[in-house]
């Protein structure tokens, strides 16, 4: 027998009615979040409405801010023990119930795994033109300040500084070197003009960005538009200053400066992931229908080049057929250049089978469900025949 | 290849209370992902003929290699345009200028081609801004509208200004704005109204002749 005190903290959590709230509330999050991928982008209303644990509201004219409703990682945090609270105390372990317990297990799974993909999953492209070859991924979202150190003629040396720590602003020391980067201002979003003789006097004295005039905008999270962040930045090597910089992801011109024979690049640009392995486009193919312009079919056909394996082979990459390749996976997503560059979004998801594994057991689970039951409805007929 | 991820500083060891445990717990979580990161990579290929490297996602994404003033366009997305005769240009010309045309007139005249990525601040700070320049007052979007002339070109349809500053020694300026491949394209004469009025019917010439251009420069 259940004691007292367990079964008292039990009941609530087993309750029916808190399922029926738990996706009652999942239905008003993912109502309100997609009204709010409209204005926000997909991206800042999923981590607004379904990424935390709360939804909160920003009091006008304060700095506080409170909980109004909970978040999709509280309701599915909730559910997770709801599921499981009412297996453990409701559901008799038998056979009888066998179909239940497994299509119970695939439910909590498939929770969990979203749990597992929205700490662990990263999404990043790759773009890549017929006949170039890379070797890094792009985060789409974040940027870094890549400090390159191009002297060798062989190697870079590539030194990524998160723009998280640019926006911080202050000095960032460049281990390993003797450079270090003041960060005078960040911009999240800016326009880059010609500079004009009326406009206020510019921090930069360096590179191109001395005949630039650098306005503040208000930040887009839209999924179709782009923050063209910048920065004033000050490298100071050996206690010498090498001038103030502007540098931001919408100027299309490296810059660099020398220290005691070494070159270094600065660059705001996307941040980027270094592959063990390349990637060369081989040929991008977009057929559309004999006579129309509808899209047909889109594929890259790219060869992979990895020397940790000795592998160098061509992979075909076409819609729904990602290549799936050292943990990571490449779908065809986008393209341009007149159809000479292609863009593949690259999922890393070590939790990608688990919604797969949960559907596959809750189906299970209701097919044995059924089955039982069928077979005990069969029998219960059959009964009253024989007697 | 390798990846090297600076290691940040470890707290002094020892027993540590459970309190500065979670305190630094949550400090490094909160610091997470500004980690300075350090890879020793091949050079990157050149991409081919033409190329310049930039995704259409990311338009912004600069071209390494070079150090090119002003900055490069994307290949293919590149502008070019018929100089009238006795017209002559160079490249660059100082700035983010990407070409200096030279009018045969006389007096105080420039004219230049600018590329800039974006919107560049959109067209009508843009225009207020060559206002300024010969110092007229700013105009709205309203007055904007009236002062716009469409030319069409094979580069699209380039909005073309005028204006002229009648107080004390003349100002002119003449200049089209248009956005192609997501840059901005100016091509602006500016200088002594009688200079400009002069070298106008060739300028718009030059403006009516804009095309792509998929050649390297």
């Amino acid at each position: 027998m259940t004691p007292p005190i367990v079964e008292r903290v039990l009941r609530p959590l087993v309750s029916l009615k808190l399922t029926i709230a738990c996706l009652a509330a999942l239905m008003v999050l993912v109502l309100a979040c997609t009204l709010a991928q409209v204005k926000l982008g997909t991206w800042p209303a999923v981590e607004i409405y379904m990424r935390p644990w709360f939804v909160w509201w920003d009091v006008p004219g304060t700095e506080w801010r409170v909980p109004v409703f909970p978040g999709g990682a509280l309701v599915g945090a909730v559910l997770i023990v709801n599921l499981l609270a009412a297996q453990i105390s409701r559901l008799e372990l038998s056979w009888s119930k066998a179909g239940l317990w497994i299509s119970h297990a695939g439910l909590v799974l498939l929770v969990f795994g979203e749990f597992v993909s929205g700490a662990l999953q990263v999404e990043s492209q790759l773009a890549v033109e017929e006949g170039q070859t890379v070797n890094y991924v792009e985060s789409p979202r974040e940027l870094e300040l890549a400090v390159i150190d191009v002297t060798d003629p062989a190697m870079d040396d590539v030194y990524s500084i998160p723009a998280a720590r640019l926006e911080r602003g202050g000095s960032v020391a460049i281990p390993g070197t003797p450079v270090a980067i003041q960060v005078r201002r960040w911009f999240e979003n800016s326009d880059l003009t010609q500079r004009g003789p009326t406009d206020p006097p510019s921090p930069v004295t360096a590179g191109i960005g001395t005949s630039v005039t650098v306005r503040e905008r208000p930040p887009v999270s839209r999924d179709d538009m782009t923050n063209q962040a910048a920065a004033f930045v000050e490298p100071i090597a050996g206690g010498r200053s090498y001038g103030t910089w502007l540098v931001s992801n919408g100027l299309g011109a490296v810059q660099s400066f020398e220290h005691e024979g070494r070159r270094y690049e600065l660059q705001l640009r996307s941040r980027r992931e270094y592959l063990p392995y390349a990637v060369t486009l081989k040929d991008f193919r977009h057929d559309v229908y004999p006579g129309t312009q509808i899209p047909k079919n889109f594929s890259s056909l790219v060869h992979i080049t990895n020397p940790s394996r000795g592998e160098a082979r061509d992979v075909l990459i076409y819609m729904n057929q990602p290549l799936r390749y050292e943990g990571k996976a490449f779908y065809q997503a986008s393209f341009g250049k007149g159809d000479t560059l292609s863009i593949l979004q690259v999922v890393e998801n070590p939790g990608w089978l688990l919604p797969y594994v949960s559907c596959v057991l809750v189906a299970i689970g209701l097919i044995v469900h059924f089955a039982i039951t069928l077979r005990r409805s069969s029998k219960r007929r059959q009964a009253p025949l024989e007697a | 290849m390798q990846r090297q991820d600076m290691t940040r500083r470890a707290s002094p060891g020892g027993r540590v209370p459970a309190l500065m445990v979670l305190c630094a717990t949550v400090a490094l979580t909160a610091c997470r992902g500004e980690e300075i990161a350090h890879y020793r990579v091949p050079k990157p290929s050149s991409p081919p003929a033409g190329a310049a490297a930039p995704a259409a996602s990311s338009p912004m994404v600069p071209a390494s290699g070079q150090v090119p003033t002003p900055p490069a366009p994307v290949a293919g997305s590149r502008l070019a345009w018929t100089l009238p005769a006795r017209w002559t240009e160079s490249t660059g010309g100082g700035g983010m200028r990407y070409a200096t045309l030279k009018a045969p007139v006389e007096g105080r005249i420039d004219v230049s081609v600018t590329v800039l990525p974006g919107e560049a601040g959109g067209e009508l700070a843009n225009v207020n801004r060559w206002r300024g320049q010969i110092g007229l007052p700013a105009m709205d979007a309203a007055a904007l509208a009236a002062a716009r002339e469409p030319l069409r070109t094979k580069a699209g349809t380039v909005s073309v200004y005028d204006f002229t500053n009648d107080a004390g020694a003349k100002s002119r300026v003449v200049a089209g704005l248009a956005v192609v491949d997501g840059n901005t394209w100016f091509v602006k004469m500016t200088g002594d109204a009688a200079a400009v009025a002069a070298a106008r019917p060739d300028f718009l010439r030059i403006v009516e002749s804009l095309r792509r251009d998929a050649a390297n420069r």
